[in-house]
């Protein structure tokens, strides 16, 4: 209750343009919000932006927050963020799709960052759909109900737990081989 | 603000299965978690952390310095307006002093052939001072004519003089009826 107490307070610091209360949230959010980014994107320079990116936004709609979790609004954004990101990898796609010698010789962004090891599990996630890890990933690192992920992703909550479920136990077993 | 640990999990399940099985996908769920608990996500730079922090920074002076500069012009204006207002205010109380009645603006004008003429029912006297100011009119043609050829004796600027006078008389005469 406290902790929710303090965050509300904060909220409402940063609603007022005070600097040192975004601060605290960027130190209360950075580490899970950069595990989402990171674990569905596999790259620590695009998480990085895509961190950065996410809390420019929060600064510009922290005006439209009305109440209610704040990690479902947050997390709200960054899914957005995340999805932004896809589609304009899919266009850099197609465009290196129709110049292949490009494709060649550029690296995509899904190819690691110099130097980067990937980690057993960031591996074995990709053998998960995108749908699935992001389901994951969201409901991991945004401490997220069942309820208000249903609720954002526009879905019956049925579907959630089934989707969750079965992609969770599919990694489970991809881990365990 | 979580909601999530005030979430059951498992009755949310047996929703949709029996019980046995809801435990079970409780279960996979738990232990799908697991793992990602035990495989973190890389952290965020320090030095990202601070970036975020300067771009923030950053970004709310901006928004502030906007937000005076915006307010600067709106006092400008409101200071214009309110200006505007008084003199107006002012000045429909100085016109509505005014007794005398609004005069509209009257345009004369001035025939410049003489009402005479025009009124005149005697047909047969009007053409007597035409055909006298017709004969007159070639009488003066012809000593123009003399003028320009010289006929005179060399004496034109007199004649000239004199041909101005006789035009001058002859149109007042004409003009007096």
């Amino acid at each position: 209750m406290a902790e929710s107490d303090g965050l509300a307070r904060i909220i409402i610091g940063c609603k007022k343009g005070d600097g040192e209360c975004f601060s605290q949230i960027v130190d209360i959010y950075a580490s899970r919000c950069y595990g989402y980014f990171y674990r569905l994107t596999g790259n620590s320079n695009v998480s990085d932006d895509l961190l950065s990116e996410l809390f420019v936004k929060l600064v510009e709609k922290i005006s439209s927050y009305k109440g209610g979790s704040f990690e479902s609004w947050l997390f709200r954004i960054a899914s957005n963020i995340f999805h932004d990101y896809l589609r304009g990898k899919q266009r850099r796609k197609k465009l290196l799709e129709v110049h292949k010698k490009q494709l060649e010789s550029e690296p995509t962004e899904t190819k690691r960052s110099e130097g980067e090891q990937f980690d057993r599990l960031q591996i074995q996630l990709k053998k998960l759909d995108t749908d699935t890890q992001e389901l994951i990933m969201l409901r991991f690192y945004s401490q997220m109900s069942f309820k208000e992920i249903a609720a954002m992703r526009a879905e019956p909550i049925g579907t959630t737990l089934a989707k969750l479920h079965r992609g969770l136990k599919k990694l489970r077993e991809v881990m365990e081989c | 603000m979580n909601r999530r640990k005030e979430e059951n999990v498992k009755k949310l399940f047996e929703k949709f299965m029996e019980a046995e099985q809801a435990e079970k996908a409780v279960e996979d769920i738990r232990k799908g978690e697991q793992i990602l608990r035990e495989n973190p996500a890389p952290q965020p730079s320090d030095e990202l952390i601070a970036g975020i922090k300067f771009e923030i920074a950053k970004g709310l002076l901006l928004r502030q310095t906007d937000v005076s500069g915006f307010r600067k012009t709106a006092y400008k204006i409101a200071a214009v307006a309110a200006a505007v207002m008084i003199l107006a205010a002012i000045s429909i109380k100085f016109f509505a002093k005014v007794d005398k009645p609004y005069k509209a603006v009257k345009f004369e004008y001035v025939s410049i052939i003489p009402t005479s003429i025009w009124e005149s029912d005697d047909i047969a006297t009007d053409d007597t001072d035409l055909a006298i100011l017709n004969a007159e009119v070639e009488q003066i043609e012809g000593e123009m004519l003399a003028l320009q050829s010289d006929e005179n004796g060399g004496n034109s600027q007199r004649a000239v003089t004199e041909l101005e006078m006789e035009l001058i008389e002859i149109d007042s005469n004409f003009w007096k009826g």
